[in-house]
């Protein structure tokens, strides 16, 4: 997207220097939306991906990394049951055992780059597909072509795409999920990086609907790209 | 490194004409003679520190005079100890300059002479490993009369036998032996044995080594070694003997023995969980409150529950063990990772704008597994830190005592050099902390080498909060370790043994084993 604006965009009014907690841009937060640790190490891997220096190779692998962590706070969501189990040795341990089934659903196409990282943590997952295209005029998003497991219904979905910028293509997909009986409070979606502007009318429009996010970033500029975010993701990872 | 038990130093075939050694120096048949059970035992105590020092022999005596013999002979008589380094002077002759290497190469330049030695480099290296620690000798090629770029890396070892002509000859070199022998030798059988090797290995005539014999090696042989005799313990004979070595090496033995017999009292690893010794059964479990341990373990979240639940349940098919082994080391090491320093960064985003971030403040991070369980994190450490260096140890437990023993040292560079040490960071994986006998080893190693107490974190599924975690944690304060999660006791068990070298009988042996525990992480994961 660099080589198609003519001019970069006006620096934004301050520097993003003010801490790397969740409610420098955002405060407070809705009680639905869930952030990684802000701990040194996340902020360095962001640090990478935004880079524009940055090689493919390098943001696929760093941007993998922050997907799995993403992934594995959003199965902390989902629910578990009590289960005794006996260990090798002899002993019994009280632990836990995965509850309900679940699928995937990326939001076409940088939503399918988080799909290894999700095959990575739950194995042979099934993947639901949306593609949902924003018009570069009106910034509204439209439905083209959606493709569910049959019995999505009775599944835990993690949707996923991986910037939140105005919100419009994900509340879009939601719409499309419960249209197919998936209620609002068996969803989690996950995502990079957040706008506040996004994060908000999304979650004043679904407020059941659990939000992982790794970064709450400044804002929107005017085109709509999130700042200081890393760019197009999905021309990042794909490098088309 | 006892799989390579002995390290022939400086081997090149001119070398072997020149200086007097014979090609069967090469100890090569010796490798045979080394037991598989013979590991490196403990050479440190329970706080940490180091207990003794290798032993240390030097061997002088004039060219020809039988110096490799005799300490081949040794080592041959020593026979089951674990390490011998035999360290020869030829690997220190000077660098030298063009004017130098042009003398050299027409056999002009008096090798002969104690200046053609770097006697403190030399004795610098002996002095490291005399202390336990790596050294990386230099290489001398006698082919370029050069030292070479490259070095050579040693580590471990428990008896180390520097010889040379010039052995005797620096003060700081000899203020390093613990035993000092001088092969005395006549003139005319030196001079004798030296014709008949040169013209049969390296075709030369008699004219030539005769003319070289009276122009450096004679004198120098009475201007430097053979006055250096007063210095010796010992004065052996050049040939026939026998009885003089089997002297020296009941010495050796006596010596090693009595370093042993302190070091028990102390050992590392609590006596609870030895079988030999006085203190098993009888002792209380060493106190271990949890915030004493100071371990860095994993949030406790329903997801981690459910993966350790299907990870200790035994019905687990070794697919799922894999699958969720794999799962957890990548989420163990992520975690651990942000104990690493990290400093400020300002990157440009395609979009044109500045972001202020951080980036990793280490200058270098390696791994390092403790096999073979500890093989079992590598795949989550190589998909968080894909481009680093992975080295292994492999500690086993001895067959009948369960004392660890270290069987083999692969170490990354960053650890094998001493002053990229200094600003490593590394990564030891292992899948539980028990006993903890092997990850005191292995903190011992990295130590050894020069890395940072505070620089190492130690990676591991559980933790046995009675096990010798204590031990490991009043010894090394500054290691980090970070854990999946931590157990309670450790249980007495018997180990079935397998039939095999150094355990003939196959007989089993007491063990402990954690609670609820895991199981044998190994053999689930790889067998």
């Amino acid at each position: 997207m660099a080589d198609t604006s003519p001019a970069p965009p006006p620096p934004p009014p301050q520097p993003a220097n003010s801490g790397n907690t969740n409610q420098a841009h955002l405060n407070p937060l809705p009680t639905s939306v869930y952030t990684l640790p802000q701990t040194a190490q996340l902020e360095a891997l962001y640090t990478i991906i935004r880079d524009k220096e940055t090689s493919r190779g390098d943001f696929l692998f760093y941007s993998d990394r922050i997907i799995r962590l993403l992934v594995e706070e959003g199965l902390n969501h989902l629910p578990v049951v009590k289960r005794t189990v006996e260990t090798p040795t002899g002993a019994t341990y009280e632990g836990v055992g995965f509850e309900g089934k679940i699928c995937g659903v990326s939001i076409l196409r940088a939503g399918e780059a988080m799909e290894a990282g999700l095959r990575e943590v739950c194995r042979s997952v099934r993947i639901g597909k949306i593609l949902i295209q924003r018009d570069e005029e009106t910034t509204l998003p439209k439905l083209f072509y959606s493709k569910f497991p049959q019995d999505i219904a009775s599944r835990y979905v993690l949707l996923l795409d991986p910037m939140l910028a105005t919100g419009g293509s994900a509340m879009k997909a939601v719409e499309v999920l419960m249209e197919h009986g998936v209620p609002e409070e068996r969803i989690i979606f996950i995502n990079l990086i957040a706008s506040p502007e996004g994060l908000k009318t999304f979650c004043t429009k679904f407020p059941l609907l659990k939000v992982i996010t790794g970064w709450i970033d400044e804002g929107l500029n005017e085109k709509a790209y999130i700042i200081p975010g890393l760019g197009d993701f999905g021309e990042r990872r794909y490098c088309t | 490194m006892p799989d390579e038990f002995i390290y022939d130093l400086g081997e090149t075939q001119d070398n072997v004409s020149r200086r007097g050694s014979s090609r069967d120096l090469s100890l090569q048949p010796k490798k045979n003679i080394v037991l598989v059970s013979h590991g490196r035992p403990p050479w440190y105590g329970e706080d940490g520190q180091r207990i003794c020092d290798a032993f240390v022999i030097g061997v002088a005596g004039g060219s020809a005079s039988g110096k490799t013999h005799v300490a081949r002979e040794i080592v041959r008589n020593l026979g089951s100890i674990p390490t011998v380094i035999i360290l020869s002077q030829d690997s220190f002759y000077k660098y030298h300059n063009e004017e130098e290497l042009a003398l050299a190469h027409a056999n002009m330049l008096d090798f002969d002479h104690p200046d053609a030695l770097d006697m403190p480099l030399f004795a610098s290296c002996l002095s490291d490993l005399k202390a336990c620690k790596q050294s990386n000798i230099p290489v001398y090629s006698f082919a370029e009369h050069q030292r070479l770029k490259e070095t050579k890396y040693l580590y471990g070892a428990t008896i180390i036998i520097a010889e040379g002509i010039m052995a005797l000859v620096d003060p700081a070199l000899r203020a390093l032996y613990d035993l000092k022998v001088f092969v005395q030798c006549d003139s005319d059988l030196m001079l004798a044995r030296r014709i008949k090797r040169d013209v049969k290995e390296r075709g030369r005539d008699v004219h030539g080594i005769l003319d070289q014999y009276l122009r450096y090696v004679k004198p120098s042989y009475d201007n430097f070694v053979r006055p250096t005799a007063t210095h010796a313990d010992i004065i052996v004979p050049g040939s026939n003997n026998a009885v003089a070595i089997d002297l020296i090496c009941t010495h050796i033995r006596s010596q090693l023995q009595e370093r042993t017999n302190r070091f028990r009292q102390k050992m590392a690893i609590p006596h609870l969980y030895l079988t030999t010794g006085s203190g098993s059964g009888a002792s209380t479990p060493p106190e271990s409150r949890l915030e004493d341990l100071d371990l860095t373990v994993l949030p406790d979240t329903p997801q981690l529950k459910g993966i350790f639940t299907i990870l200790r349940s035994k019905e687990t098919s070794r697919q799922d063990f894999i699958f969720f082994v794999d799962r957890l080391s990548t989420i163990l090491v992520e975690f651990a990772l942000q104990l690493l320093p990290y400093v400020p960064k300002v990157v440009v985003t395609p979009v044109g704008v500045e972001a202020h971030g951080k980036k990793l403040g280490a200058q270098m991070v390696c791994g390092v597994s403790i096999l073979r369980s500890g093989g079992a994190l590598e795949r989550g450490f190589r998909r968080v830190i894909n481009d680093v260096p992975i080295g292994s140890l492999l500690v086993q437990s001895d067959a009948t005592s369960g004392e660890p023993m270290l069987l083999q040292t692969m170490l990354p560079v960053c650890v094998r050099l001493r002053n990229l040490a200094q600003d490593s960071w590394v990564f030891l994986l292992d899948a539980q902390i028990g006993t903890g006998a092997a990850a005191f080893m292995s903190i011992r190693i990295l130590l050894d080498h020069g890395v940072r107490e505070d620089h190492i974190v130690f990676v591991t599924f559980l933790v046995a909060r009675g096990g010798g975690v204590s031990v490991l944690r009043r010894a090394f304060p500054g290691v980090k370790i970070v854990c999946g999660a931590v157990d309670e006791i450790m249980k007495e068990g018997w180990l079935e043994g397998y039939k095999g070298e150094g355990n003939p009988e196959g007989k089993g042996r007491k063990c402990w084993v954690m609670q609820p525990g895991m199981g044998q992480i190994g053999d689930r994961y790889y067998l």
